[in-house]
């Protein structure tokens, strides 16, 4: 991995990401993609057409029109494999449900430098999506906080 | 249902995670990160997890949502903050358990606040964090 690496962004490059907006848009969860995520997280499907809670990790990063690759590429990760989790804060207000088109917008709400306890530097990126409901009702907010770490994988 | 400040939820148990469901949910999630999937891509970091695959994040809290649900009911989960000191391997155990440790209304709705993990026999906590749910109508609360 060491000759793949890319070098480290400077710290301008990171902060100046805060504020950063996606395109937004809409998405609809189908019957067959609810009943496979749901399968591969061991549950069965719920009823009335719930969708299981683990869509909360890529309905908002695909409805706001970006994809995990181009979150990875904004903070200039060094490779796929060098992004750990921080947090993944998940508030629901209204349940998610098959074939309804949510419009969701997301942004990038912070972006900084750090270093853990190790001295090893990382940037710290968070980013922020809404889903909202046909009739404009809030139906749920997620954060996403991911460490991008240099020289350390 | 009677609930109080202290008591357990009921854990729930993943008995081996599994390799395939990774590749699922990868291609549903279109993440192109290989440790999901490569598991020589795992052995050649030097963390020493040898030729294994990483679980996903989100399935992981998955699991922890599971246990919430088939306590709370399916449409319970209010909030989820989850996070994630270990990995979890391909062909582990794990058991997502639970206490809670606040009830309290609001706007006319009681809702539980509990501290939430999941754990390995072996290697402890592999997630940990906090989970409000809505509570049953029925629920009876104990001082």
């Amino acid at each position: 991995m060491v000759g793949n690496r890319k070098p480290i962004p400077t710290e301008a490059d990171i902060t100046r990401l805060t504020g950063h907006s996606f395109p937004g848009g809409f998405y609809s969860v189908a019957h067959w993609e609810n009943f496979l995520l749901t399968e591969c997280t061991g549950a069965a499907l719920l009823p009335d057409g719930l969708v299981h809670p683990v869509a909360l990790f890529h309905i908002p990063i695909v409805g706001a029109g970006t994809s995990i690759a181009e979150m990875f590429a904004l903070g200039q990760a060094e490779s796929d494999l060098s992004i750990m989790i921080e947090s993944y804060d998940w508030e629901i207000f209204v349940a998610l449900r098959e074939k309804t088109r949510y419009a969701i917008n997301g942004s990038i709400t912070s972006a900084k430098r750090c270093r853990n306890e190790q001295g090893n530097l990382y940037d710290r990126i968070q980013f922020c999506f809404e889903l909202h409901t046909p009739d404009d009702s809030l139906a749920a907010r997620v954060t996403i906080t991911w460490h991008y770490t240099r020289n350390m994988l | 249902m009677k609930l109080a400040v202290g008591d357990s939820i009921p854990e729930w148990e993943m008995a081996s995670v599994s390799p395939e469901r990774m590749r699922t949910m990868a291609a549903i999630l279109r993440d192109p990160n290989p440790l999901h999937w490569d598991r020589d891509a795992v052995d050649a970091l030097p963390l020493g997890l040898g030729k294994r695959t990483i679980n996903q994040g989100p399935l992981g809290l998955s699991y922890i949502i599971n246990m919430l649900q088939a306590w709370g009911g399916p449409d319970c989960l209010r909030r989820i903050v989850m996070r994630f000191p270990q990995v979890v391997l391909d062909g582990e155990r794990v058991v997502a358990r639970g206490e809670i440790s606040v009830l309290r209304e609001e706007q006319g709705v009681w809702l539980a606040d509990c501290s939430i993990r999941l754990e390995h026999d072996d290697r402890g906590v592999l997630l940990e964090g906090t989970a409000t749910i809505v509570l049953a109508e029925n629920a009876i609360l104990i001082d």
